[in-house]
């Protein structure tokens, strides 16, 4: 701007100069040259007068004038000059002035002299006796007054520019300070000259627009990141050179990185670079959606890879990453238990199969039959029990049927168990009695009742003879409880976390002969689970176990 | 020019990573070939050491093509010529890997793992391999001076192994051509390590300039 200013002030102090200068020279000259003009023409009447009165005897008295005296005949031949031979010039009779003296009695004209820088004046007039007298008169051209205030010009120039440059510097200055004051991005915009409106107008809408696109993306943002935030799934965007483009938290934890180490880490590789993870980023790569499974520790996970594509060609992927442990884990023991279930199943029907085999065969002597008979029947029992104790956990498993609650008491529903499994107690040589106080809870009945005539009948089984079972209800803590406590041969530590599973044994052997469907401390958990009550064992191989059920 | 050619490191690091990988799926499945007796796991690992030839080649003529188009000084020469020494140590636990798997097609008497401690022994390989390529991604040194550490480790196993593989020998002579197999096989895993520890000390070179035997 200061360049701009100064430039501009130069150039009309130049413009203005070089004007004032011709107009100068142009006038002066003229002046000068009508100065010259009078005085030749002064002169030459003078001369005129003196020929006139004193003859040509007068010219070489005035031979010391500076100016130039010629005197022609009226046929133009040149009778005197003073500065020069008269006769050997030429015919003066065609020149201007000459010509114009004859015509009129007086003439005059400007010519370029020979030399450099002047021109010659002359003023011609027609003497008395018919000659032609003429003065001419050397005088500088205009180009040499021009040169001469060509210096003056020059420093004039240089102090206008040196004036010019600290001005237009002070001004540009000026001019500008309330310019460099204006900030764009505040809320008020003033604009401090009427010729910024326009540009000030521009730049708020602008402001404007952009506030609103800022707000759009901040909004975008936020809602990207609580969806992300909030799945349990993890989430990763890569590019085409596998770079984390981003991420959600539950992605680090699924993979078990830092958060530093996803941010310093440029490809994904660099976090995991197991087969199926490299696999699924490679296919995405390629442009398939693909699958994988991926096993991490005890950890199952899921990878969904998809491939970006913008224009047809792959520009990113996008994993998910899902957690499918409890899914698996679910699915083994599914598995696990269909298998139970139907080895279990097919034991007896095995059994029962061969004997009426045997029958059919006529392998079988009559009086045999009755002990085959009696197989049959157990086996058949055995069957039914199992089926039976399938459908119970099935139902507490899905809760289909809805289970009328109702205030039951525990002390009760203890003293009817051990009254029913009374027989069975003296048959195994177990003493069985029932301690505590009364205990009402809450319940489904014949959940309980079925839990409770498990746990008593396992305590039985598991009882050598002249052992003791003990049921107790009661109020602990404001919460109601109860115990069934043996004298029997306990449960070994690694097996008491697992004693609750279907079909577990700790001992398998054994376990035939004692019978049962391995499915009753099952029922249990689930009728627990059902009752929000909390299972507790403690036990020790060979002294005892006490199981709390705590509601 | 320079985001270019950090671009292009940083592809080499990726298939480095790759390459890395490629080993520990080896090793991995080789060891569990050899102690579940799955062959299939077998065969796996020998896929994972064609894939490793192959990455070796495509990563080294890479390099090359580095060296040659950007005639890299300092760092960057030593990111690259130390990638291609890792890549021959990596190759070369690629190969035993196989060796390994090649062996355990013959093995059958599982039962005799328990009275040597060849188990632990590969476990302590494997673990060496992941950790020495989780040093060379996180660029980490001083995972890096565990693994040349750990080295130690799984030298006094190679001896211990060894010394139950003569007394076995001296005991039940029939199982000699058993123990010679279960020799070899430890002689790979030992082997294994040292390449660990070599790939360990040149993620030390490119990060600090100084190689481990300078000091």
């Amino acid at each position: 701007m200061t360049g701009k200013i100064f430039k501009g002030m130069i150039s009309v102090a130049v413009t203005v100069m070089l004007l004032c200068a011709i107009f100068l020279i142009g006038i002066l000259c003229n002046y000068f040259n009508s100065l010259v003009f009078a005085e030749i023409q002064n002169e030459a009447y003078f001369i005129a007068s003196g020929i006139t009165s004193a003859g040509d005897a007068y010219l070489d008295d005035i031979a010391e004038s500076e100016n130039r005296i010629t005197i022609i005949e009226p046929d133009g031949t040149v009778y005197y000059d003073s500065e020069g031979d008269a006769e050997t010039m030429e015919n003066h009779g065609s020149r201007e002035e000459v010509l114009e003296a004859l015509e009129s009695g007086e003439g005059q004209s400007t010519r370029q002299s020979d030399t450099i820088g002047t021109e010659t004046l002359y003023y011609a007039s027609r003497m008395e006796d018919g000659r032609i007298l003429r003065v001419a008169a050397k005088v500088d051209s205009v180009w040499v007054l021009v040169l001469g205030v060509v210096h003056p010009m020059v420093v004039v120039l240089i102090c206008t520019a040196i004036l010019a440059a600290v001005l237009s510097s002070r001004i540009s200055k000026r001019i500008l300070r309330p310019v460099n004051e204006i900030d764009p991005g505040s809320a008020e915009l003033r604009e401090p000259y009427e010729e910024l409106a326009p540009l000030i107008q521009k730049i708020r809408t602008q402001n404007a627009h952009i506030q609103k696109q800022m707000q759009e993306l901040k909004r975008r943002q936020t809602e990207f990141r609580i969806i992300t935030e909030n799945m349990s799934e993890g989430f990763l965007i890569l590019d085409r050179k596998t770079e984390i483009l981003s991420y959600n938290s539950a992605a680090l934890r699924l993979l078990d990185v830092t958060e530093e180490d996803a941010r310093k880490s440029r490809s994904v590789l660099a976090v995991n670079r197991s087969e199926s993870f490299r696999t699924a980023v490679e296919l995405a790569l390629d442009g398939k959606h693909n699958q994988q499974p991926m096993a991490s520790g005890e950890m199952c996970y899921h990878i969904v890879a998809n491939p970006v594509l913008h224009s047809g060609l792959v520009t990113g992927v996008i994993i998910i990453i899902l957690d499918v442990t409890e899914k698996e884990k679910r699915e083994q023991l599914r598995r696990e238990f269909t298998s139970n279930v139907s080895h279990e199943l097919k034991t007896p029907l095995t059994t029962i199969y061969g004997i009426a085999d045997m029958i059919c065969g006529g392998m079988v002597k009559p009086e045999d039959l009755s002990g085959f008979s009696e197989t049959i029947r157990s086996e058949s029992q055995r069957m039914i029990a199992l089926i039976d104790d399938i459908i119970k956990i099935s139902r507490l498993d899905e809760g289909t049927e809805k289970m009328e609650q109702c205030e039951t008491d525990l002390f009760a529903l203890a003293h009817n168990v051990a009254q029913r499994l009374s027989y069975a107690a003296q048959k195994a040589g177990v003493t069985i009695s029932v301690t505590g106080e009364s205990a009402v809870i809450n319940g489904v009945p014949a959940v309980l009742e079925e839990m409770l005539y498990n746990l008593t009948d396992n305590a039985i089984k598991y009882t050598h003879e002249n052992g003791r079972v003990t049921l107790t209800a009661g109020q602990e803590n404001g919460r109601c409880f109860v115990t069934v406590e043996d004298t029997g041969i306990g449960i070994p530590l690694d097996a008491q976390e697992r004693v609750f599973e279907r079909f577990y044994r700790v001992d398998k052997s054994h376990s035939r002969k004692i019978g049962g469907t391995g499915l009753g401390l099952s029922i249990v958990k689930h009728g627990a689970a059902l009752h929000g009550a909390v299972l507790s064992l403690e036990s020790t191989v060979g002294s005892g176990t006490k199981i709390k059920v705590v509601f | 020019m320079r985001i270019l050619f950090d671009d292009l490191l940083e592809q080499l690091h990726v298939e480095m990573i790759k390459m890395g990988a490629l080993c520990e799926d080896a090793i991995t499945c080789a060891v569990k070939a050899l102690l579940d007796g799955d062959s299939e796991m077998a065969e796996k690992a020998f896929a994972a050491e064609r894939a490793i030839d192959e990455k070796e080649r495509e990563i080294e003529a890479f390099c090359m093509k580095l060296l040659l188009r950007q005639q890299p000084v300092a760092g960057d020469l030593r990111v690259i010529s130390s990638a291609l020494k890792m890549l021959s140590d990596m190759e070369r636990i690629g190969d035993q890997a196989a060796d390994i798997a090649e062996i355990t097609k013959d093995i059958s008497n599982e039962h005799m793992f328990g009275k040597l401690h060849i188990k632990e022994m590969a476990v302590a390989a494997v673990k060496m391999v992941t950790d020495s390529v989780n040093s060379f991604v996180k660029s980490d040194t001083n995972a890096a001076k565990c693994v040349i550490i750990e080295d130690d480790k799984v030298d006094a196993l190679f001896l211990r192994v060894r010394s139950e593989l003569i007394s076995l020998i001296a005991e039940s002579p029939e199982n000699g051509e058993y123990c010679i197999d279960i020799m070899m096989i430890a002689k790979y895993l030992e082997r294994i390590g040292d390449h660990a520890t070599n790939i360990a000390e040149w993620v030390e070179y490119s990060v600090t300039g100084l190689h481990g035997s300078e000091r």
